[in-house]
């Protein structure tokens, strides 16, 4: 006959009824004794384990008479009155564990508010499930890409094959300068859509006016947010009314056919107005080229179509329509993820914004944890002052269930008093968070359920924090700790130790995270940008400023305003157009990489003071076959592999180019992406060119040039508001994220410092207090008082140390697996790890010495006289 | 017996109690179950299910003799009462009722 082993005896005792257990335990032990005989000792004992442990169910739980019988309100209220007579027994050290949990708290509060925002992301809309971005996966060069433009042709086609697919719409927002005219009233917007009809029943965008179902049928008909119609036409009713749309040259009028309710600040989208597509269509042709890749296209699928069988059915559609797209396949990604997992790694999800999630999710734990272990420290480590009090009610007859219920009531009042700071805090610092995350987060739109796991959260952070003290506490040893005053524990303290290791490892790895991101964003501002950004502006080449434009260079250029002027398709920051099927000679055939286009005039070289390292700039006066040339970039020419490039011709879009230049890589877009090549075309498109990039004098004074650029633009194109881009703020405003993830990292660290320092000074008090005679002793028998700090403060920065030897190897990997998100990125060394280690032993130094050194001041007769 | 719910499970706990008659206690329905139904059956489900069962009045139980292969622990043994067994027989008509009413039913 076996018995059960000991540890699964003592989990039943614990989990089952009393009333019960004997039953339950003969039961184990009959069914143990008959596996042992059936399928032998090892798998019987394995097979008892999971047998045991599945006793752990509500339906067992729920009938212990105890969870059923909450203490009573009278001894309830005595465990309260104890509690808040013990936290106002020992100020500092209430103020302490208040103060840790506070701050962590309100710190992990902002970041699941934002957290949650981020999850809520279009969940509003009622067919989330059923929407669909069309994405394309192709094999190129041997790896396989992905990306979510798609041709203009794919939408309709989709609609019309496939019967699984409800509706198929082609979406785009290409974000160029439009100016809206009613009456008197010009504006000037970017945030425009282009759209087919279905997409406003597909997505929960609703309109306040007009008919869903038909607002964007005719091709001449356009759809306003609340606000912008506001804006237009005031407190007119603006349905039926007509506006003025410019672009370039052009004008169009659009009748107000709907008002949409003004978006919500959970979804991706944030257009102000939409035009449908049909409108482009019919005014330059539908465009049916299956190689231009230049819309979204959003799908629904019918209801209750698996995704699998879908996906399977649109794979080759653009192979069947394409003869030059058979390496692509397209495939439907769930609308709901593309926001959060829409990184791609040869061909699969590999995460994306999610992995952000999750470190932040850590990150807003660890600091409730810091928090958690000053509280756990604090209370194991004063023990000895309790054990009297513990002693005396085990004697008088309280079994341990009442105490470790007295001192969960403690650590649930700390909680409950630090949960309540939290709110208080966070409320006050949501505005700069906001500010931070360029965000508009509220706490006032959280529904009722994020306050339920708030308060659960809240629940649980005080049985975290207070079920080991309480269990610990409340076994002390009773008559012992009579008789000789009770002794700390060896288990205890090493305990201890861990925790402020695992304290200060966070720390540790929080200060390592902040001077890296310090140090990659310092690395990625200085980069060589290759062309110089003070200086350089650039206003859109809209209205009349199109047909003035020469006589408004040539008044920037004889004031002395501007040294340089050329046009461009678009700004060095924004991509506007890449090809992989550019041609030249002895190119690969199988090669399609993509290749960058600028579209300029002239003169671009010295305007944006790029850097030839061949030939010369594109020049129209003097080289009037100029608007056929090109200038590339090294990338493109270490693509193209030219031994003499200068006077090669490269071919695109069905005309021959001829290289008269090469400059040195510069920074296109942004430095987060890699260098790519990059052509600028002459002006043989002239019809693209959509900006006029202005280097300025640098010598006058900046309002000054500006004002005479504003002057100039309001003679040449009175009609149009004036707008002009700064190129280096335009260049900072990619630093965006970068900046958020510095100052959140930096206050992180800041703060877990601050609560792991509060939390040594905390146990430097209470060790001050156990030491004070010893001290005595030792200042009488004439130790130094620098020897005696040195012998205090030693022991509590031993754990310290620990935490560094751990976890800089940890953070190191961190940090190299986040680096590896850059293409270009500073390299880790040594002396950062010592910067955080110094950083961090001169706080906790500090920390320690202010209770040490006045400790060992003091005058041994003061602690010794009381025996 | 309209407002009368038994899963699946406590259903069968239930019958395998009257099976069992005298020898009806949480390992024997365990074993007998596994080894009459051929499934997986875990301990702390039957012993849920007979404490339901217990507490809605089909069943009473007893604490039992103890054998050496319990290690000397007692048993609990249950014993189907009467509302029981009308529950089981009009769960039984109710079954019987409604398989006449599945029209030509042929295994495929």
């Amino acid at each position: 006959m076996k018995a059960l082993p000991t540890f699964i005896a003592k989990l039943i005792r614990t989990i089952c009824p009393d009333h019960l257990v004997d039953q339950i335990e003969g039961d184990l032990i009959e069914l143990y004794n008959y596996d042992v005989k059936t399928i032998g000792h090892a798998r019987a004992r394995r097979k008892l384990f999971w047998t045991a442990l599945r006793f752990f169910r509500p339906g067992i739980l729920m009938r212990n008479r105890v969870s059923l019988n909450p203490p009573s309100a009278s001894m309830l209220s005595n465990y309260s009155k104890i509690a808040v007579r013990v936290m106002s027994r020992s100020k500092t050290i209430t103020a302490i564990n208040i103060s840790g949990l506070a701050f962590g708290l309100s710190a992990a509060l902002l970041l699941f508010v934002w957290i949650y925002h981020e999850f809520s992301f279009e969940k509003f809309h009622r067919n989330r499930e059923r929407l669909y971005v069309a994405w394309n996966r192709a094999h190129e060069n041997g790896e396989i890409h992905c990306w979510s433009t798609t041709p203009r042709v794919l939408a309709p086609t989709l609609q019309k094959e496939y019967a699984s697919i409800e509706h198929a719409v082609s979406f785009a927002q290409w974000g160029s300068t439009q100016r809206f005219r009613v009456g008197e009233k010009n504006v000037l917007k970017t945030t425009g859509a282009y759209t087919e009809p279905s997409f406003l029943s597909m997505f929960s965008f609703p309109l306040l006016k007009g008919d869903a179902a038909t607002a964007l049928n005719d091709p001449k008909s356009i759809v306003l947010t609340e606000d912008f119609a506001r804006d237009l036409f005031g407190n007119r009713d603006p349905l039926g009314e007509t506006v003025t749309v410019s672009e370039d040259e052009h004008n169009f009028e659009f009748t107000v056919t709907g008002v949409l309710k003004d978006l919500p600040s959970n979804t991706a989208f944030n257009f102000e107005y939409i035009i449908p597509y049909s409108f482009i269509d019919t005014n330059w042709g539908l465009d049916d080229f299956w190689g231009n890749n230049s819309v979204l296209t959003l799908v629904m699928t019918k209801p209750d179509v698996n995704d699998q069988f879908v996906n399977e059915q649109v794979r080759d559609v653009e192979k069947k329509h394409y003869k030059d797209g058979q390496h692509i396949e397209i495939f439907l990604y769930p609308f709901l993820k593309n926001r959060l997992y829409s990184r791609f790694e040869n061909g699969v999800p590999a995460g994306g914004r999610i992995d952000e999630m999750i470190v932040v999710s850590i990150l807003a734990i660890c600091l409730v944890l810091i928090g958690c272990i000053n509280f756990i420290n604090l209370s194991t480590a004063r023990a000895q002052k309790r054990a009297k009090e513990i002693s005396v009610r085990k004697v008088t007859g309280a079994v341990q269930r009442s105490l470790v219920v007295q001192f969960l009531v403690e650590s649930m009042i700390t909680c409950g008093v630090a949960a309540l700071l939290s709110l208080g805090l966070a409320y006050v610092l949501l505005p700069y968070f906001n500010i931070v995350m360029q965000e508009q987060l509220s706490f006032f739109e959280l529904p009722v359920s994020f306050w339920a796991y708030f308060a659960g959260a809240i629940g649980l952070v005080s049985l975290l924090a207070g079920g080991y003290p309480a269990f610990y506490l409340s076994s002390l040893p009773s008559l012992r700790v009579l008789k000789i005053g009770g002794t700390a524990s060896k288990t205890n303290k090493v305990m201890r130790s861990t925790l402020v290791v695992a304290q200060f490892g966070i720390a540790i790895v929080l200060i390592v995270g902040s001077i890296v991101v310090y140090r990659q964003s310092a690395f990625l501002q200085n980069m060589e940008r290759g062309y110089a950004v003070n200086n350089l502006v650039y206003v859109p080449l809209t209205g009349e400023l199109q047909k003035n434009y020469s006589a408004f260079r040539e008044e920037l250029l004889s004031q002395g305003v501007a040294s340089a002027v050329s046009r461009t398709s678009t700004p060095f920051t924004e991509q506007w157009s890449s090809t992989g099927s550019m041609t030249w000679a002895g190119k690969n055939p199988e090669d399609r990489t993509d290749i960058e286009r600028i579209v300029t005039d002239e003169g671009m070289v010295k305007t944006a003071a790029l850097t030839l390292i061949a030939g010369r700039d594109i020049n129209l006066k003097e080289y009037p076959s100029d608007s056929t040339a090109v200038v590339i970039n090294e990338s493109a020419l270490r693509l193209m592999n030219f031994k003499d490039p200068i006077g090669e011709t490269i071919r695109d879009n069905g005309i021959d180019w001829k290289i008269v230049g090469v400059v040195k890589d510069f920074v296109f877009v942004s430095p987060f992406i890699q260098k790519s090549p990059v052509v600028l075309f002459g002006n043989k498109y002239s019809s693209s060119l959509s900006f006029v990039y202005i280097r300025l004098d640098e010598k006058m004074p900046i309002t000054k040039v500006v004002g005479a650029v504003e002057a100039a633009h309001r003679k040449y194109n009175p009609d149009y508001p004036f707008e002009l881009h700064f190129a280096d703020a335009e260049y900072q405003r990619s630093f965006h994220f970068l900046e958020s993830t510095q100052t959140v990292a930096g206050a992180a660290t800041v703060l877990a410092i601050f609560i792991a320092c509060i939390g040594l000074l905390g146990l430097s008090i209470y060790m001050i207090e156990v030491k004070r005679k010893e001290i005595g002793i030792r200042k009488v028998l004439g130790g130094s008082v620098f020897g005696i700090t040195r012998l205090l403060s030693a022991s509590s920065l031993r754990p310290i140390v620990l935490a560094v030897i751990i976890f800089s190897p940890m953070s190191w990997f961190a940090m190299e697996s986040w680096l590896g998100l850059f293409p270009y990125r500073t390299s880790l060394d040594l002396g950062m790890f010592l910067l955080a280690t110094i950083l961090i032993l001169l706080v906790a130094v500090l920390t320690v010495s202010t209770q040490t050194i006045k400790v060992a001041l003091n005058n041994p007769v003061d602690s010794l006289r009381s025996d | 017996m309209a407002n009368v719910f038994l899963n699946e499970f406590e259903e069968l706990a239930l019958t395998m109690v009257a099976v069992l008659k005298e020898d009806a206690y949480g390992a024997a329905i365990t074993m007998e179950m596994e080894k009459l139904l051929e499934r997986k059956v875990t301990l702390s489900a039957v012993h849920v299910a007979l404490y339901k069962l217990e507490d809605k009045g089909y069943l009473k139980s007893k604490v039992g003799g103890a054998t050496n292969e319990r290690g000397g622990r007692s048993k609990r043994i249950y014993t189907i009462t009467n509302s029981g067994t009308v529950l089981l027989k009009a769960m039984r008509e109710k079954r019987v009722e409604l398989w006449g009413m599945v029209p030509q039913f042929k295994t495929i």
